[in-house]
């Protein structure tokens, strides 16, 4: 367990910009004349959301839509991709890329009932590639949309009373909250919280509905004040993600996020107030050392009253002083990098009307999730069945996770919760029908766990449909650990859980460089191999080894691997001992990310 | 100066004709006239044109006889023989006019006197399409009694199919229940109709002429000089190409498989237009053929082997077939066969491999030669324009393959060109003209084409041809086919045509990319309002794909279209698009 953070004193010492007091420029020429990032004159021209979308629906020659059009969809939920599989052979055979839409839905944490459970699986079927993805970040999407299929598919949502609004893109995205149903009022605390932030933070355009459901224009209201009177014309200047967290379990990754809540339980359970975290984010480029993933910090207590009030501070102060000249460095994160978590705390508080208390303690023990059955409070029982990269497909000759899940949500009378860590949780269950479930469990080879280092793993799509992948990450790395499982378990170590994520490329989706052994992709088949964050996710890696090629991976770990099975004290982490045993050096937070990186001694 | 005309009015020739042949034989001398006389006489008996009975030099001059010839034509044969006949007919002495059936007045046949009708048959047993209106009207009730007309009927066909040659045999028993003469029985033709269809044509011009001689007509066949609106004459030799260029045009997802075809001619390109076939000579699959060999006891005979991979049909199962294969082999069960009628279900889904080893005897190479019929060249629709692509020609090729009683069968062509052809290797080719699939003479002229599936071959030609052409009118296309992601013929080039102005709008259709299925007939009837403005405004609109289902779901909707769009009752529609096809500004090559 490490030591929780708290606003670092240190800050103090250092000098900090003036931040802006005026709120964002949303005039085409200002913005040109003082030099915003592409993204931002695209918001500004695109009437809340609109853009040339409409009129990109119907090009039917084409799967694809315009590159701006491109940015402005993510703010429906949807990305454009191409499969890249199939690159090298289309202009050959005179086809266009293989285009098809990414699409995510907003599911505040995580919760879909039984019904729309079928409804979503019925769309994976019919209009995606058969497969629903249960993501890093308690939701779904659907992979292999094409263009002329969008529409039906946002109907078919719709009828799940369920939408993608803000799902991606410069907007307060899918919050997340605990799903641990075991502490009954805490999750429903932390999953209000969640949903209340989610409803409330919503971008209010009516874009969504006229586009895919064939809304009526609201015609007038282009004042921004009426439209979007929180984000404005410009929304965000960068995706900014909320979570809301109920110690001692991590699982939702407080300390990876833009905003986040943590529960503060009394003796009985009991949240008698909210942690409020800001500036954690995984995103970085490579080779650009002013870019950096950051673990956040824990700013001040609140109470449950005041929790909606802070959130939306945050992020409008974050709406205002945000950069929006340089992208990459659009985040909360360099936001209080830049400017400080004082003056950024005393802004929050000024724009809520109130001073705040420090933080209260808690401790994280793990950002994992608990698998198999558990009983609740209420005498209700949850399954959390282990699904590899939340990936909830019919595998041939394997496992019928799709079609398992769909008989199991045919008889289900709970719910279902996605867990941050792409697994699934039947929640709700009655004791008498445990046996049901179970034998449907059996029926379809679901499983409720896998070894020590694959149930504690996490990756990202990458290939081939996400267009950042440089290297695979969801394909790869389930033989990885086959490999390092052989590896861990001749040196007595299959029963340690050790934390392991996978991502192609660094912008982070699975949130690699909190992870004990993070793997980010550099190349086809060459990874960049980050070790020593902490077990509970509080601590960001460091860079151990650069431009590993696949084969290498294991070779690397192995030694490692022998030294801590024959070195650690009791109980130590992985991620501890290879920092207190020299092997790497300790990340304090972002900005010394990049610094003293590489192994720092040989290994025997 | 005008000279005394020396060749009577009577003659059988045009005024023109005439002014010119008085105006070379008016300054003869007599021995320069008998020597002309005797070398016309000398030229026709060489070629053997003229009938034996010669006629006699000192009867009196009198008037050709008016033959009228009608052909129903698809893929352009049937055309093609009736031109023949008209050329010969001419030489014997006759006033011939060649009538498509597209045009042709059904109530005043009854004022023929002699009339050839040379008809194809179509798919299960139907006529071509362009035939279909006047074909009804003489099935029909309404047709005219043709008392004192005389005639004879060819009919064209392909014994593969089971209905062979049915319209030509119901036209032929038609006229003569509608009071004609027959004067000549008809003859079926298989593809391989040049040798019957010659010696049918031979046999109706005498049977057709008139009782006494036709006087003293001067043999001579004046080649008509090509007047200006018609197609120069493509050359129909055989000659060899190189392939280029060879893909599968289908991604490596899709269940389809369509070949890209380009072909570099040695020399100049055929003169080819766009909307013409290209007819391709193909090779059977060796390893049938290695099949019916052995079936066969025939294994190691290598000139037989070559014969059957380059010269039969070896695939075509038909009721002939097995007739030909009873007679020459004896085999009792197979006989059986025909005698309990059940030959036409037996052979449904099957091919020649299939009898010769259910029916198994010993086999000759002559009894291999006697049961099939010649491998007939392949015609597939030119995806290219000589305007944009110089000296080659592209085909659009779909690979059949497809399964029947537990055996998987192959397209003849198609799947010689999708396996066994690669960039590099040599074809034998030649041009099938198609003058009734042709871009509208005035370049301004808008176009509408719909062409799912390899359908769109030759409006990729028409494109082409319009971009090359700067022509000014606007392009539309309609296209379909299963996947888009997978199945978008050309989809990389039509983005560019639209990007380019060549092509003003495309609308897809892909059937199996949603739940229900959608086809290029919805696309037309959702688009109903704007197709209909653009007929209005005088665009063309071609046809080109499926034969069996496509064109007359596209027909039937544009007729809905109409009726929908104008307000007109079914019958009002009907007329409107049947008024389209009699303007020939409703083009279809469907197959």
């Amino acid at each position: 367990m490490a030591d929780h953070k708290t606003a670092d004193l240190s800050t103090a010492e250092r000098v900090y910009e003036t931040p802006p007091t005026e709120r964002p420029i949303t005039e085409a020429e200002a913005a040109r004349a003082a030099k915003l990032s592409a993204n931002e004159h695209i918001k500004i021209a695109s009437g809340y959301l609109r853009g040339t979308l409409a009129e990109g629906l119907l090009k039917n020659a084409t799967g694809a839509i315009s590159d701006d059009d491109g940015q402005l969809v993510k703010f429906h939920g949807m990305y454009l991709q191409d499969d890249r599989d199939l690159r090298a052979e289309r202009t050959k055979k005179k086809l266009d890329k293989a285009y098809s839409f990414m699409i995510r839905l907003r599911i505040a944490g995580g919760v879909v009932t039984p019904k729309q459970w079928l409804i979503l699986d019925e769309i994976a079927r019919t209009y995606a590639n058969g497969t629903l993805r249960a993501t890093t970040r308690q939701t779904f999407q659907y992979h292999g949309v094409i263009k002329s299929n969008l529409k039906r598919t946002m109907a078919a949502i719709d009828s799940a009373l369920l939408d993608t609004i803000a799902a991606c893109g410069d907007v307060n995205r899918n919050v997340m909250a605990a799903t641990n149903p075991a502490q009954k009022g805490a999750h429903e605390a932390a999953y209000k919280l969640a949903k209340d932030i989610s409803d409330s933070l919503l971008p209010k355009t009516n874009a969504w509905r006229e586009i895919w459901l064939d809304g009526e224009r609201v015609v007038g209201g282009e004042d921004a004040g009426e439209v979007e009177p929180v984000y404005g014309k410009t929304y965000l200047p960068r995706k900014f993600k909320t979570i809301v967290a109920v110690p001692p379990s991590n699982e939702v990754d407080v300390y990876a996020h833009d905003l986040g809540f943590i529960a503060i339980l009394d003796k009985k359970g009991k949240v008698t107030g909210w942690n409020v975290t800001v500036g954690g984010g995984m995103g970085m480029t490579h080779g650009e050392t002013d870019t950096f993933p950051r673990t956040a910090d824990v700013m001040l207590f609140c109470e449950p009253d005041y929790a909606l009030k802070v959130a939306e501070a945050v992020m409008t102060v974050q709406r205002d002083w945000g950069n929006r000249n340089v992208r990459k460095n659009a985040r909360l994160k360099y936001t209080i990098e830049r400017y400080g978590l004082k003056a950024f705390r005393a802004e929050v508080e000024k724009r809520v009307g109130r001073a705040f208390q420090d933080p209260k303690p808690f401790t994280f023990t793990g950002n994992g999730d608990r698998y198999g059955w558990v009983e609740g409070d209420d005498g209700k029982h949850h399954l959390t069945l282990y699904v590899a990269s939340g990936r909830i497909k019919d595998i041939e000759g394997g496992p019928q996770i799709l079609s398992g899940l769909r008989r199991i949500a045919e008889v289900h009378q709970g719910d279902f919760r996605l867990t941050g860590n792409q697994n699934v949780i039947i929640a709700n269950v009655p004791a008498d029908r445990k046996a049901e479930i179970d034998a449907l469990v059996q029926e379809y080879g679901l499983t409720a766990g896998a070894g020590a280092l694959r149930r504690n793993s996490l990756a990202c799509v990458a290939l081939p449909t996400c267009g950042l992948a440089l290297a695979e990450s969801e394909r790869y790395l389930p033989s990885l650990i086959d490999e390092l499982e052989e590896s861990l378990a001749s040196h007595g170590l299959s029963e340690d859980e050790i934390t392991i994520r996978m991502t192609g490329c660094p912008n982070g989706c699975a949130r690699p460089f909190i992870a004990e052994i993070g793997l980010v992709g550099r190349g086809p088949e060459r990874y960049n191999l980050y070790l020593g964050a902490a077990f509970d996710g509080s601590r960001l890696s460091k860079l151990y080894a650069e431009d590993v090629t696949a084969a290498d991976i294991r070779p690397k770990l192995d030694p490692l691997f022998a030294a801590y099975a024959k070195d650690r004290k009791a109980g130590e982490r992985f991620g501890d001992f290879v920092i207190r045993a020299g092997y790497v050096a300790k990340t304090g937070n972002g900005p010394d990310f990049h610094v003293q990186t590489g192994a720092q001694k040989a290994v025997a | 100066m005008s000279r005394p005309a020396l060749l009577p009015r009577t003659a059988p020739f045009g005024d023109a004709e005439r002014a010119h042949l008085d105006a070379a034989l008016g300054s003869t001398t007599a021995l320069q006239r008998a020597w002309l006389a005797g070398f016309l006489a000398g030229l026709d008996a060489a070629s053997g044109a003229v009938p034996a009975e010669a006629p006699a030099p000192a009867a009196p001059p009198r008037a050709a006889e008016p033959l009228t010839i009608v052909f129903a034509s698809e893929s352009g044969n049937s055309e093609k023989l009736a031109g023949d006949v008209g050329k010969l007919a001419r030489k014997n002495g006759f006033k011939p006019k060649v009538v498509d059936f597209a045009d042709l007045d059904v109530p005043a046949l009854g004022r023929e006197k002699r009339l050839v009708v040379i008809a194809a048959t179509w798919g299960e047993g139907e006529p071509p399409a362009r035939a279909v209106r006047a074909y009804g009207e003489i099935m029909g009730e309404g047709a005219p009694r043709l008392d004192g007309v005389e005639f004879g009927v060819l009919a064209l066909g392909d014994t593969s199919y089971a209905e062979f040659c049915a319209i030509g045999k119901r036209l032929d028993a038609r006229l003569e229940e509608l009071g004609a003469k027959r004067v000549l029985p008809r003859v079926d033709c298989d593809l391989d109709f040049d040798k019957p269809a010659a010696a049918w044509i031979k046999d109706a011009l005498k049977a057709l002429a008139p009782a006494e001689p036709a006087g003293n007509v001067v043999a001579v066949d004046f080649a008509r000089a090509g007047s200006a609106d018609e197609d120069v004459e493509v050359s129909r030799e055989p000659v060899t190409v190189e392939v280029i260029e060879h893909v599968n045009l289908n991604s490596s997802r899709s269940d389809k498989e369509t070949i890209h075809l380009a072909l570099a001619f040695e020399e100049a390109a055929p003169a080819y237009e766009p909307g013409d076939s290209l007819e391709l000579y193909p090779e059977n699959d060796p390893a049938l053929v290695d099949q019916i060999l052995r079936a066969a006891g025939l294994e190691g005979d290598a000139a037989l082997r070559q014969a059957l991979l380059a010269e039969r049909d070896i695939t075509t199962l038909s009721a002939a077939t097995v007739e030909r294969f009873v007679k020459a082999t004896g085999h009792e069960e197979a006989r059986r066969l025909i005698d309990n009628g059940e030959v036409r279900a037996w052979i449904e889904g099957r091919h020649l491999i299939d009898l010769i080893e259910t029916y198994p005897a010993k086999l000759t190479a002559q009894h291999l030669s006697d049961i099939t019929r010649p491998l007939p060249p392949r015609a597939y629709s030119i995806a290219s324009s000589r305007a944009e692509v110089g000296d080659e020609a592209h085909l659009t090729i779909a690979a059949v393959r497809y399964t029947t009683h537990d055996r998987a069968r192959t397209g003849v062509a198609s799947v010689h060109v999708a396996d066994r052809i690669r960039t590099g290797a040599k074809l034998k080719v030649r041009v099938k003209p198609n003058k009734h699939f042709r871009l509208p003479k005035d370049p301004a002229t808008d176009v509408i084409m719909v062409g799912p599936g390899t359908g769109v071959a030759p409006f990729r030609a028409f494109v082409q041809e319009r971009r090359a052409t700067e022509a000014p009118g606007r392009n539309w296309l309609f296209f379909g086919d299963r996947h888009f992601t997978h199945d978008f013929l050309y989809q990389l080039e039509w983005q560019e045509a639209l990007e380019d102005g060549s092509l003003a709008r495309i609308d897809v259709a892909f059937s199996r990319d949603q739940p229900e299925k959608i086809y290029v007939q919805d696309r037309i009837w959702e688009q109903r309002r704007e197709l209909v403005a653009w007929l209005d405004g005088g665009a063309h609109f071609y046809v080109c794909g499926d034969a069996k289902a496509m064109a007359k779901d596209v027909r039937a909707a544009l007729v809905k279209a109409f009726a929908d769009v104008k307000g007109l009752d079914a019958a009002a529609a009907e007329a409107a698009v049947a008024g389209l096809e009699r303007g020939h500004r409703y083009q279809q090559d469907v197959y």
